[in-house]
């Protein structure tokens, strides 16, 4: 279902676990491993004198450990904290292999404290920069912010999408739920009144009671139509725009050019767009025609719903400013334009991502 | 009479059969999908075929579908829809897909008893049963683009046709206006008269005259 497509599109991507595990990295420390058993096994083999396989372990381990900090730094986005981030796994994985050279060579004078030194005032520097550069630097500002707004869209947009599929979910509970009850329980109540001829007070008790039961369904379909009407769940935005523009008090003319199903959430969007448009020219249109067109393009969906009223409509009005925030919500833009004698228009766009 | 039903609603379904049992109607066949539904009215023929607009697997619009290829397969299949919404694309798809009887009920009239089997009656001899709420969305749509032919009527005939798609009898239309049985067969003839309808036996022309209505309404 699109549902589902663009829940997945909006959740957080990016892995949980602590070490990638690639393939070539597997390969390399497997093989890595089975040298240093082999070079024990010769070690022994031999006389067991010096343990010189220390040597070869040192030797191995240290691209194995640069190979893990590379594979683990694709975690970091690219960028200069990247480059950081395997500045530091360099230089532990080294300052590890300086002190083992010591301590498996003569392990007097600690002699590996300079070129640490050099290494740790080489990172220092490194980090002081990238932070510097993160904290003053307009473009990575920008960039941060970008990210930043492109997992909000991202996030807002998923929200939106499980709030549509949730509405369109209750409204299908409703429909198979408590409606059907009460429509099973008028039903019965029907038929007792039938058989209650004979004894006319409790018949009319009976059918009292099943116009109560009437009551409750017509108010449960009104809620239902108010999530969103069925035909636009059953047919599509096309289908309903074509029965509002029908049920519309003037002539309305419809040119819609989309082939498939939009997601609900834009199709809800959409319809309630073009729905209080055609409210508000039948109430100032003055019985003017009107003309909906809805045409995608590219990934967005256009709507335009024009008039040739006397056109000075109110552009901020209480209709259209809640029109506005549900496109916006789903970061489209709705334009009204209303010159006088020049009918009015309004136009939509939204990000169908389709 | 021999009627089949395609509910998907169990509940329903078997309370509308035990209703209908009752009232000396026989349910010949049941489905609870489009396709089963396809099925039961190739293999049996019935009088009338009541049909849910929402079935599996879809859940949308599966028995308006079901029901118009059931009409193409089966020509003047009486059709009775049930639904818990007014919509009048469906009512329009359905008097376009051929002859034969038409209604569309909401589905709390079942609740009443006899009103309900007067319609299951109605259109089972090929006549309509349109819900007052259908009525009323269709003489909305009505009352603006004028096409001509309804047009001519007057207020008061307008009233009396939507009354008469809703299927209701002349001594009914009397009593809801309140005016006599008398001003509403004068009513008719007008209204017969003004669509130009053929001189054939009443109960064929109050037919095409909602059927007219409803043509022009779709």
């Amino acid at each position: 279902m699109q549902m589902t497509a663009a829940v997945d599109e909006g959740a957080p991507k990016g892995p949980s676990r602590a070490i990638e595990w690639s393939p070539a990295l597997a390969l390399h420390a497997g093989l890595s491993a089975l040298l240093g058993l082999v070079v024990i096994v010769i070690w022994a083999a031999t006389g067991a004198g010096y343990f010189w396989p220390a040597w070869v372990w040192l030797g191995v381990g240290l691209p194995v450990a640069i190979h893990a900090v590379a594979q683990a730094s694709r975690r970091v986005r690219a960028g200069r904290r990247r480059g950081l981030f395997v500045h530091a796994g360099v230089t532990a994985a080294l300052a590890v292999f300086l002190v083992a050279i010591w301590a498996l060579s003569t392990s007097g004078y600690f002699w590996p404290i300079w070129p640490l030194a050099v290494l740790a005032v080489a990172l220092g520097a490194d980090a002081l920069v990238v932070g510097l550069w993160e904290r003053l630097s307009p473009r990575a500002r920008e960039q941060a912010l970008t990210e930043r707004v492109d997992v909000l869209t991202r996030t807002r947009r998923g929200a939106l999408d499980v709030q549509a599929a949730e509405l369109r979910r209750i409204e299908r509970d409703l429909h198979d739920g408590a409606q059907a009850r009460l429509v099973a329980l008028s039903m019965q109540l029907g038929r007792a009144e039938e058989r209650l001829a004979d004894q006319p007070d409790a018949a009319e008790l009976v059918r009292r009671a099943r116009e109560e039961a009437g009551a409750a369904i017509a108010e449960l379909r009104d809620l239902a139509r108010g999530i969103a009407p069925p035909v636009l769940a059953d047919r599509g935005l096309v289908a309903a725009v074509e029965a509002l523009g029908r049920r519309a008090p003037m002539p309305v003319r419809v040119d819609a050019r989309i082939d498939h199903r939009l997601p609900p959430v834009v199709e809800t969007a959409a319809y309630f767009v073009v729905a209080e448009s055609l409210t508000n020219v039948a109430k100032h249109g003055g019985g003017a025609g009107a003309l909906v067109s809805l045409s995608i393009h590219g990934d967005r969906l256009g709507i335009e719903v024009s008039d040739d009223g006397p056109g000075r409509a109110n552009t901020e009005g209480g209709g259209l400013t809640g029109l506005r925030n549900r496109v916006e919500a789903l970061d489209g833009k709705l334009e009204v334009a209303s010159p006088a004698g020049g009918g009015t228009t309004i136009q939509a766009e939204l990000p169908c991502g389709s | 009479m021999r009627v089949v039903i395609a509910e998907d609603q169990a509940l329903l379904r078997e309370g509308i059969v035990a209703l209908l049992r009752e009232r000396g109607i026989e349910v010949v066949a049941q489905a609870e999908d489009g396709e089963g539904l396809l099925r039961i009215v190739v293999g049996h023929r019935p009088d009338l075929a009541i049909v849910d607009v929402r079935l599996p697997p879809t859940f949308s619009d599966e028995g308006i579908r079901a029901a118009v290829e059931g009409r193409r397969r089966v020509p003047g299949l009486a059709i009775l829809i049930l639904s818990q919404y007014v919509e009048p694309v469906y009512t329009a798809e359905l008097l376009a897909s051929g002859d034969g009887g038409v209604g569309y009920l909401l589905k709390e009239r079942v609740g009443d008893v006899p009103g309900f089997v007067d319609a299951i009656e109605r259109v089972a001899a090929g006549g309509t049963a349109l819900d007052r709420e259908v009525v009323a969305e269709l003489m909305q749509t009505r009352r603006r683009d004028g096409d001509g032919t309804l047009e001519a009527l007057t207020p008061r005939e307008h009233e009396v046709l939507a009354l008469m798609a809703e299927g209701r009898t002349n001594a009914a239309i009397a009593r809801t206006l309140v005016v006599t049985p008398g001003a509403v067969e004068k009513h008719i003839s007008n209204i017969f008269s003004k669509l130009d309808l053929p001189a054939t036996d009443d109960d064929h022309r109050r037919v095409l005259a909602v059927l007219a209505f409803l043509r022009a309404s779709g």
